[in-house]
């Protein structure tokens, strides 16, 4: 659509709206009252043919969007330190990047500004590892998710993170019909294999579903993972082979002279790097705009998971989703569905809302009864009573749609891996591959880069006591005591994993760090008798006092110290 | 290295054979093995924690044991004395071990438990569950809003404040007026923390008279009936909470809300009977006490398997633990294997619940023990047990209230016809 065609549509809907074209790209400004009308125009600027990218900078009317969650932490670790590759951002995409760069042998650097990795999007998600079946060709996101999701096991298996194939079906109250037959064959030819379930294959796999289902769009290869242990999993790896990981670490400017980045601010100093990589998630844009260097627009879309007990498992077994006559072509996610997670809990959901908010994770009114009705005409055995824990996550959408992987247009040292949301966990390995390669040419043209030869792509987890058989338990507990010693009732973890967790290469002491590496918490309980134990391991494995054992971030304790302590201590 | 050793050959080395394994030393867990082992039994006791006594260990206000010791105690005074008597009598237990497993063969329990020692086996021919409850937690009642840390649930911050000597808060507001909860904002109160409130969603307070009396008004802290916590706000940390009235149906009032600052929200919002094990024994559980389905002997509808204390009904009184509790291990020595047949016990929708569920054909002991709890809050009520529209007993009640179990005692030779029961309530 030409720039005076676009100008006259969007005038006729949003007088008020400015269209003009910047750097290559359709750029909106204006004020508007309605969140929805945004991120409308949004979606009707875009034209991949004719521009780079949107830039929407609509205001909403009254609103003042919360400035980025900076960490109370101010000090000069960081101060004046060289890096050759700097990685904005701990998330999946950071993660997956900072250990492909220590493939050579460079100094690489991650910050990430929560107190723990994934603690956005890569720790607000399904753990779905997508087969890509409702994604078309042309697109980045199919590019990398057929390409991705045959290499997952192999990934998972060199970090040492859980990884089931459960397969997907998407449920039809229809008959086999020609058309789904032909969908099927041509997503297979797209590089997705996919076949057409019958209601007996079905039945046969699936007890609780409704009899409604008649048939299925079935994608074998569809599987489950810890999205927040694989993040971790690829640090831990990056960690031993020489990158550095500094938490509580926020962006507040990044100095641009000419055509490069000479300077990166944070809050514990000014690092040098010579190459930055934008992975900052939600605010990614934001990053490229400091950069010098923006050409597209995040707008946050949020959406809540709700998770059940344990005890409920035995009712799926496929990734499931039930496809409704209506389809909405609007939506821009595929609407949720059932999963049971890699460790066997019933998750469902989510639903999708956009959002001025990036980092808003509250649960709004309605969410649960939207989404179980939705779901239950699928599974009708779900039961409220069986959810134990609930999650907000938000992803980073591009009014693109589409991942944002490219080397900066006007500044040269900087990479972007932005606008990934699903399917960005299953891309990630593959994603991490090309946005490294990207950094290596950058980096190459100032320094000699060469080959890491003592990289080693393998990583050991520690035990899980549970999953042992109980001549190997028997045997680890003789060896340490304290993997005996029963901490997490509902789950089943021994102090002696919470005291390997707290030995890790990074060390997140504290509650929900230990919870998102070892699950005390996670289970029915969700907390209620382990959570002062957890905190008294912390306080006696890391020396200090209980009172300063922090729950989710570094400056926010539990508890407080009692004001009958203050004459004794 | 791991030496692959079958677990059969562990066991056989090491395996014990039991009369009566209880699991869990709580009050309920104490006094039944006392009693199973009084009645001749040879017995086991596994704890998960280091310290024998259950949840009493930090229950340090007083106000138990007032039916059963005839005088008024504090929590681990109360444990103590089941835990001398328990000692005294040499009855062999472990502590710092957590069940892993139990399964049923050829009518002996094969238990097994993880201890510091390692993977552990015995085997018995009776078990006693007394596995206690567990709080509801936040998540279960769906409060809208952020997940923050400062979020607890009352017997969280009970064991912070009185097992770590930590504070769980400097200024919060309790929803749900369960006794634990009015506890806790006594107990807090006196730690100089503030307390804005206690908010029930009910039209009256879940906790006992008693303690409405002792911990809130005693202390100034007002009690808001028919109102919830609709909103939290904070997303390190808990900063603020929205409360507001509800309607007759419980749903919030628009317009009503209001906007608390605070640091912490202590929930007492229901107690739900750990029953994990015996579900998997393939214990049936009743809906309504969300404990096992017991006859009058607490023994569940699997042979052998008993079950007393708060794993069987919630209790408000540690005391009424102790007597089930005795009462199921006393049954356990005495489980003979035979075919049993059963009238059962049902309650009319005035009432909560009704325990026991089921009363054998042929009752051995002399009376049998029922407790029940009332629906609604009642006056000058009739309660009877009817049997084929007869009626075998009746008590009048000047007053009911849901948060106080009754308990009946009605001799065994009333019982043995040959019908279905019925608790009812006669209003007037």
């Amino acid at each position: 659509m030409k720039i005076k065609t676009l100008q006259r549509k969007i005038k006729k809907l949003y007088p008020s709206v400015v269209v003009d074209t910047k750097d290559g790209c359709v750029h909106l400004t204006g004020t508007l009252d309605n969140r929805d009308d945004i991120v409308n125009a949004g979606y009707m600027s875009v034209d991949k043919k004719r521009y780079l990218g949107v830039l929407n900078d609509i205001k909403l009317k009254g609103f003042e969007e919360p400035k980025i969650r900076i960490p109370k932490t101010n000090d000069t670790t960081l101060d004046g330190l060289r890096v050759d590759c700097l990685v904005i951002g701990g998330g999946i995409s950071g993660t997956s990047i900072l250990r492909e760069l220590t493939r050579y042998n460079i100094s690489a650097l991650l910050v990430e500004k929560e107190s723990d990795l994934a603690m956005q999007a890569s720790g607000r998600n399904d753990g779905e590892v997508h087969p890509g079946v409702d994604l078309n060709k042309g697109s980045k996101k199919q590019y990398y998710v057929v390409r991705s999701n045959p290499e997952f096991g192999n990934i998972c298996k060199e970090l040492d993170v859980d990884f089931v194939r459960r397969g997907q079906y998407a449920c039809f109250d229809k008959p086999i019909n020609p058309l789904l037959k032909l969908y099927a064959k041509f997503r297979s030819m797209n590089g997705c294999p996919t076949t057409v379930a019958n209601k007996k294959e079905i039945e046969e796999k699936e007890t609780h579903f409704t009899k409604k289902v008649k048939c299925a769009i079935s994608n074998p290869q569809s599987g489950v993972v810890s999205p927040y242990e694989l993040t971790i999993a690829f640090a831990e790896n990056a960690v031993s082979n020489g990158a550095k990981v500094s938490l509580d670490t926020a962006i507040l400017d990044i100095e641009v002279k000419g055509d490069k980045i000479i300077s990166v601010k944070t809050n514990k100093g000014t690092i040098c790097p010579k190459v930055v990589i934008n992975a900052a998630g939600c605010f990614s844009d934001k990053i490229a705009d400091m950069a010098n260097d923006r050409f597209f627009t995040i707008h946050p879309r949020s959406g809540t998971d709700f998770i059940f007990d344990n005890k409920i498992s035995g009712q799926i077994n496929h990734i499931s989703s039930f496809v409704s006559a209506k389809k909405n072509k609007k939506k821009h996610s595929k609407g949720g569905g059932i999963v049971k997670t890699i460790d066997n809990n019933v998750l469902i959901g989510p639903n999708v809302y956009e959002t001025p908010y990036r980092e808003d994770y509250s649960v709004v009114a309605g969410s649960l009864d939207e989404i179980i009705k939705k779901q239950e005409r699928l599974l009708p055995s779900l039961n409220k009573k069986d959810i134990i824990a609930y999650f907000t996550g938000t992803r980073a959408a591009t009014y693109e749609e589409d991942f944002y992987i490219n080397k900066g247009r006007k500044t040269k040292n900087i990479v972007h891996c932005a606008g990934i949301q699903s399917p960005g966990l299953t891309t990630a390995p593959l994603v991490a591959k090309d946005v490294s390669k990207m950094a290596i040419e950058e980096l190459s043209e100032v320094m000699k880069v060469e080959e890491n030869k003592s990289f080693n792509p393998i990583r050991k987890k520690d035990p899980i006591l549970r999953k042992l058989s109980s001549e190997e338990r028997n045997a680890l507990i003789k060896k340490n005591p304290s993997y005996g010693r029963i901490v997490c009732r509902c789950e089943q973890i021994s102090e002696g994993e919470i005291i390997d967790c707290l030995n890790r290469n990074i060390k997140v002491p504290t509650i929900n760090g230990i919870k998102r590496r070892v699950r005390p918490g996670m289970g029915r309980c969700q907390g209620g008798f382990c959570m002062p134990l957890v905190a008294k391991i912390i306080s006696d494995h890391e020396k200090f006092n209980i009172y300063d054992v922090k729950g989710k971030q570094s400056d926010y304790p539990v508890t407080f110290k009692s004001n009958k302590r203050e004459n004794h201590d | 290295m791991i030496i692959q050793l079958p677990l059969n050959q562990i066991k056989e080395r090491t395996m014990i054979n039991y009369d009566t394994v209880v699991i869990g030393g709580g009050p309920a867990g104490l006094a039944s093995a006392i009693s199973a082992h009084n009645n001749g039994a040879k017995v086991f006791l596994i704890e998960r924690e280091a310290r024998l006594g259950g949840i009493l260990k930090q229950c340090i206000h007083d106000g138990f044991g007032l039916l059963y010791f005839n005088k008024k105690l504090s929590g681990p005074e109360y444990a103590q004395n089941f835990i001398d008597k328990f000692n005294e009598l040499k009855i062999e237990n472990t502590t710092n071990s957590f069940v892993t497993k139990i399964t049923k063969k050829d009518d002996q329990f094969l238990i097994e438990y993880v201890s510091e020692d390692g993977v552990k086996a015995v085997s018995s021919k009776t078990l006693i569950l007394s596995t206690g409850c567990r709080e509801r937690t936040s998540k279960q009642v769906f409060i809208n809003g952020t997940k923050p840390y400062g979020v607890f649930s009352a017997g969280t911050a009970q064991y912070f404040t009185n097992i770590l000597g930590v504070l769980p808060s400097k200024k919060c507001v309790i929803l749900g007026s369960g006794d634990i909860g009015l506890i806790m904002a006594r107990r807090l109160t006196l730690e100089g923390v503030k307390v804005f409130g206690v908010y029930e969603i009910l039209p009256s307070p879940s906790g006992l008279t008693r303690n409405i009396h002792q911990c809130l008004y005693d202390y100034n802290i007002p009690l808001h009936l028919s109102h919830t916590i609709t909103k939290l706000y904070g997303e390190n940390r808990l900063e603020a909470v929205e409360i507001a009235q509800v309607d007759e149906k419980m749903q919030p009032i628009k317009g009503t809300e209001e906007k608390i600052e605070c640091d912490a929200l202590i929930l007492s919002v229901g107690l739900l009977p750990e029953n994990e094990l015996a579900e998997s024994l393939g214990v049936p559980l009743d809906p309504k006490t969300r404990g096992p389905i017991v006859n009058e002997n607490y023994m569940t509808m699997v042979d052998g398997v008993f079950t007393c204390g708060n794993a069987m009904q919630v209790n408000d009184l540690v005391d009424y633990v102790s007597f089930t509790a005795e009462k199921a291990g006393q049954s356990a020595a005495k489980y003979k294997i035979k075919e049993q047949t059963y009238n059962n016990v049902e309650a009319s929708k005035d009432f909560e619940y009704v325990l026991p569920q089921r009363l054998s054909k042929n009752i051995e002991s002399e009376n049998v023990d029922f407790y029940f709890r009332t629906k609604k809050i009642e006056a000058k009520v009739q309660v009877q047990l009817l049997c084929n529209d007869k009626v075998i007993y009746s008590k009048t009640y000047q007053h009911l209230k849901p948060p106080e179990m009754e308990k009946i005692s009605i001799k065994s030779t009333d019982l043995m016809i040959n019908g279905d029961f019925k608790l009812i309530m006669k209003r007037g």
